[in-house]
């Protein structure tokens, strides 16, 4: 009987990673690694509460404000970019789904004047 | 008959006040700091640091986009004009006269969006266009060789006046000068302005590379530009001395035909 709860159990947490997820952090953890690889400074993120998604956090990378989501799936980052939007706010900002990450990046410092560091970033996220 | 032209020779400081001035001629901060939407790289007004955004992807500003240099691409501001013009730094490709911009395949969406450039004469874009039989090159300059559609004639009145914002630009454009392929849209009369037949010009593409100043000449009709490239002069003469190469200070002329407009004298290309 401990066998087949235990089995059960196994059987529940795989079951719960869905098709974007990858590893502990999910999606999100791809893209800040993608990030730390080409040695960009990267601040501790901390957790983000925001209204379109549960799993978010921000801080910030090379000076740029970033907002990061985990959803369940591509398609749900997908379908949140425009309210990723809202987090922008009055600012240079952008929003994309990289998988089932939703990347929100923002310069409300204007410490990138010209985008380049956002442009960067955003091509860096795996897609 | 050649007539006698005045020299604008305009200074740098002058030529960036002119750009910051018609970079965004109904340009302005968007209303409670609205956020407007863009795709792809753009120019940025004077007002809110000048220069270039090059952000390619979709992204959002507080300021607005003038309706002659931009186009709608699917709710966000697609800007159609010469980035060189306002400091591009990055990859460029020269074109001369006007042409579609296939808009999904340069932000590299998938929604189908054919827009137009209606910038006479050479200029540059920050993407070169697909391959196929709409575009030939020629001395590394791409000439719009397909049928424009209706789309393209009916705005063209209306998209034209994209000239007279670039025409007191001094920048480093691509000076072409070779024969333009047959059936280009420039030569095609019924897209020549009123009053006036172009010439086919001869020659290479010459890119200004660093250092190098261009100077434009700007009264019609006759178009005049010196290249000091600081290298041994040559005469390149091509049925005619229709390019004139000095050495130093190096001076590319060439001369456009002119039918007389009952002293109208109305543009040029």
């Amino acid at each position: 009987m401990r066998r087949i709860v235990l089995i059960s159990m196994l059987s529940l947490v795989a079951c719960g990673k869905g098709d974007g997820d990858k590893g502990a952090g999910g999606a999100r953890d791809a893209v800040i690694n993608a990030w730390k690889a080409e040695k960009l400074t990267v601040s501790p993120l901390i957790p983000a509460p925001v209204a379109f998604a549960k799993d978010c956090q921000s801080g910030t990378v090379e000076g740029v404000e970033v907002l990061l989501c985990n959803f369940a799936s591509p398609d749900e980052a997908k379908k949140a970019v425009d309210q990723g939007y809202t987090w922008v706010g009055g600012a240079t900002g952008t929003s994309e789904a990289h998988g089932a990450a939703l990347v929100v990046l923002v310069d409300r410092k204007k410490t990138d004047p010209n985008g380049r560091t956002i442009n960067r970033l955003m091509k860096l996220a795996p897609k | 008959m050649r007539r006698s032209i005045a020299v604008l020779r305009v200074p740098w400081v002058l030529t960036v006040l002119t750009l910051g001035l018609f970079a965004f001629a109904g340009s302005a901060i968007a209303d409670g700091g609205r956020q407007v939407r863009y795709v792809g790289i753009h120019p940025i007004p004077k007002s809110e640091g000048g220069g270039i955004c090059y952000i390619e992807g979709p992204h959002v500003h507080i300021y607005t986009a003038d309706k002659i240099q931009y186009r709608d691409h699917r709710g966000s501001n697609y800007f159609v004009g010469d980035p060189v013009a306002y400091g591009y730094d990055g990859k460029r490709y020269a074109y001369k006269g006007h042409h579609p911009i296939h808009v999904n395949a340069v932000v590299g969406d998938e929604d189908p969006d054919d827009e137009y450039c209606y910038i006479n004469g050479p200029h540059y874009h920050y993407f070169a266009p697909p391959e196929g039989p709409e575009f030939k090159v020629s001395g590394d300059a791409y000439f719009y060789v397909g049928e424009p559609p209706h789309a393209y004639v009916e705005a063209r009145p209306a998209m034209m006046k994209i000239n007279a914002m670039y025409q007191p630009l001094t920048y480093e454009r691509p000076v072409v000068t070779v024969d333009a392929p047959v059936g280009w849209i420039g030569a095609r009369a019924e897209f020549v302005g009123p009053g006036v037949v172009v010439e086919g010009p001869r020659g290479a593409v010459v890119a200004p590379r660093a250092g190098v100043t261009v100077e434009g000449y700007i009264p019609a009709p006759s178009v005049h530009v010196d290249v000091g490239i600081g290298v041994p002069g040559v005469i390149v003469h091509d049925r005619g001395p229709a390019v004139i190469v000095h050495d130093r200070p190096v001076i590319i002329e060439e001369r456009v035909k002119v039918k007389h407009d009952n002293g109208l004298h109305r543009g040029h290309h």
